[in-house]
């Protein structure tokens, strides 16, 4: 099982990536949780942007799903993301 | 004359060399406001149904309205209106620049250009010594509008157009300093004209109602502004460009001529990549704007120029797999100085691509390359060879090589980039707006799938109701004629600032999402102004404006450039999306595409439209729409 993350831009500043691969996550939960252990010296910056940004699996925001408790499949895309605008 | 205005609208006639200056319809500019208002009322009443857009038949008219000349903030923009070349239907944009305050200090609220020039020609207008001068443009036919720019000196604000105007590109643009009124082909009727530029100078000053109280708000205003996360961060950091990963991370981000809505190279054409690579200064090109949108970028061989906005990165970059900024900023560039809309170019360029990887035209260039590219875009802006056929928009090219199916366009103009099969509400937006398939003619995008709500964007609650509301809403912004930026401070920075994932947010996301009847109530309520263009608007006119004045305003302004449509034989049919958007679907979740079948009966209802989307009587006589 493969899940491919994409942060915003702000996390990647923070650590270090634009996107990564989890192989073990099994919820939107496990994603964030991992992501603190496995970038685990900027933690505590990581948890700040996280209360800011929303998450989206696949496009979708998980908040019309089951929240932190969606559950994740192969080859999914859990994306954080921020309110914007443009034009 | 009603505070405001200057009380004067200057007539050209091209053909006979001669000008004259009229007094202000007030009657129409209390109906209209002014801008995209007061000019659809103009071209409807001045023409007839089925005139060619290109020819002498069809002005050109440049529109102004009460906001324009002050320092309010994000109100030095005009409209132009004219018969669309591109889409047979009502034609108009916005452009910020200069130019529309240099017609206010000349004392001129709408400019008409009948008729055409059998020589390229330029105009200048000194409003204190009510003069206009025709000049022959020989010299600068031909030359870019960065150059014809600066030829014409610093002393005038002007408008004018490039290469691509000249050659009746059929998504030309007209140009102020480094902005420009792309859409619909309004430079290729100038081009039609053979009319190289305006130039307008003069020291009037705008007369005020309460210009105490506007100076005092204006103020506050400006403070407001700077705390606000979009209009005093976002915007200011990133440029427009900021949103890419937004619509990345939410699956509407054209890819690949909208085969997909995720692009894996986003990033790196984002504003934020930008700002970190690429910025070499931040510049607003807009008099008297705070939000400075505007960013610089280096380009070899020509040095620092205007930077791409976010549709021109997500058309030229990821509708067309290209994850190089520099590219990207290199043709931004080049369609700025031929003087064409980016999101047009973007979207024919995208298709052309298409109909090469199946295999049913080859115009040499293929998506994920770079290559040819720059070459393609100059002979588009000059109608040279294959760039000829580009020339025309992807509605006539699927015409004659086929591909209906995947030409990105409603109505024959080119969609910009929010897909709507992730954004329901702008979809609705897409399939109705009077000048086709764009969206700053209500941004719905920004209530459901980009801005701080959190609402479902991919079910039917409001996704009616949402695009009628912000349609009229951005007549009315279009006529002031004030930046449709200025409505992404509508939220409150409090809402910015939350937890998405919040119970008070989760709470105040479904009391929105459920507000519907209420919503349209409390915004067709004719009480106090409320928000800043209202009390502007209110201090300057001394008239009253309040969101159910402005909702009323733009809904006539609306159901006109409608009634436009019906009798240039654009009716209901036409509003639709490209089956693409309807049939296939990009997210895992759906069987196809956007549901615009289940939406737009309610939409058309609450229009006060019959099934097949005509204004009833009743719908006409109450906003007192006269057709």
């Amino acid at each position: 099982m493969s899940i491919r993350v994409e942060v915003t831009y702000d996390m990647s500043k923070v650590l270090g990536v634009r996107s990564f691969e989890l192989e073990s996550a099994q919820t939107v939960g496990d994603v964030v949780e991992q992501t603190r252990t496995r970038f685990t010296d900027c933690a505590d910056e990581f948890d700040k942007l996280v209360r800011v940004a929303a998450v989206a699996v696949n496009g979708v925001l998980v908040s019309h799903r089951k929240g932190m408790k969606t559950t994740l499949k192969d080859g999914d895309r859990l994306g954080f993301v921020k309110a914007a605008a443009g034009g | 004359m009603i505070k405001g205005y200057a009380g004067r609208v200057l007539e050209i006639d091209l053909a006979a060399q001669t000008y004259s200056f009229e007094p202000l319809d007030e009657e129409l500019a209390t109906l209209y406001i002014g801008g995209k208002g007061y000019g659809t009322r103009l071209l409807y009443d001045r023409t007839e149904a089925g005139i060619d857009a290109l020819g002498p038949a069809n002005p050109l008219i440049f529109a102004t309205g009460p906001l324009n000349g002050s320092v309010a903030p994000q109100s030095n923009r005009f409209a132009v209106v004219c018969k669309s070349p591109l889409t047979g239907g009502i034609g108009n944009a916005t452009c910020g620049g200069t130019y529309a305050y240099g017609m206010k200090r000349a004392g001129i609220d709408v400019v008409v250009v009948s008729r055409q020039s059998e020589r390229p020609v330029r105009i200048e207008v000194n409003g204190d010594r009510d003069e206009v001068k025709f000049i022959d443009a020989s010299d600068l036919w031909g030359k870019g509008t960065y150059e014809t720019q600066e030829i014409l000196g610093k002393k005038m604000s002007h408008a004018v157009i490039g290469p691509a105007g000249e050659n009746r590109v059929l998504y030309a643009g007209i140009v102020s300093n480094e902005r420009i009124a792309g859409r619909t082909g309004v430079g290729a009727v100038m081009g039609s004209k053979r009319l190289k530029a305006i130039s307008v100078t003069g020291s009037r000053k705008l007369e005020m109602d309460d210009a105490e109280a506007f100076k005092k708000y204006t103020k506050e205003t400006r403070a407001m502004f700077k705390e606000h996360p979009v209009l005093g961060s976002s915007l200011k950091r990133f440029g427009t460009a900021g949103i890419v990963n937004t619509t990345n991370g939410r699956g509407i981000l054209p890819t690949k001529n909208f085969q997909r809505g995720h692009f894996d190279e986003a990033m790196s054409i984002s504003g934020e990549h930008m700002e970190d690579n690429d910025l070499v200064g931040v510049k607003s090109s807009c008099l008297h704007c705070p939000v400075t949108c505007g960013r610089d970028v280096e380009i070899e061989g020509k040095g620092r120029v205007k930077g791409p906005e976010y549709e021109t990165v997500a058309l030229l970059g990821s509708n067309l797999e290209i994850g190089d900024l520099k590219s990207v900023s290199e043709w931004n560039y080049l369609a700025d100085d031929l003087g064409m809309d980016t999101i047009s170019l973007g979207a024919s360029l995208s298709f052309a691509m298409e109909l090469q990887e199946r295999g049913m035209y080859d115009a040499g260039i293929r998506f994920g390359e770079p290559e040819g590219i720059s070459e393609l875009i100059q002979d588009i802006g000059h109608r040279r060879g294959i760039g000829n056929e580009l020339a025309d928009g992807t509605r006539r090219m699927s015409e004659k090589f086929g591909g209906h199916e995947f030409a990105m366009h409603v109505k024959g103009l080119e969609l910009s980039a929010y897909d709507p099969r992730g954004s329901f509400a702008q979809g609705v937006e897409y399939a109705t707006t009077n000048r086709g398939g764009c969206h700053v003619q209500g941004a719905s995008m920004y209530m459901e799938s980009v801005g701080p709500l959190t609402i479902n964007p991919q079910n039917l609650k409001l996704k009616a109701d949402i695009p009628v509301l912000m349609q009229n809403n951005a007549c009315a912004i279009n006529s002031m004629v004030l930046c449709i930026f200025t409505t992404y401070g509508m939220i409150p920075a409090s809402v910015h600032n939350m937890d998405p994932d919040s119970f008070v947010h989760r709470m105040m996301t479904k009391a929105f999402e459920n507000s519907g009847p209420m919503m349209r109530l409390g915004m067709g309520v004719k009480g106090q102004p409320m928000l800043w263009w209202e009390k502007w608007l209110t201090y300057i006119t001394g008239q009253t404006f309040s969101s159910g004045h402005l909702q009323e305003i733009g809904g006539r302004i609306f159901n006109l450039e409608r009634m436009y449509n019906l009798r240039e034989g654009l009716t209901g049919e036409y509003d639709t999306l490209p089956p693409r958007m309807l049939n296939e679907s990009t997210f895992e979740h759906m069987d196809s595409g956007h549901p615009l079948d289940e939406l737009l009966p309610r939409y058309y209802k609450l229009r006060g439209w019959s099934a097949d989307g005509v204004p009833s009587q009743r719908t006409l006589d109450r906003l007192q729409v006269r057709a």
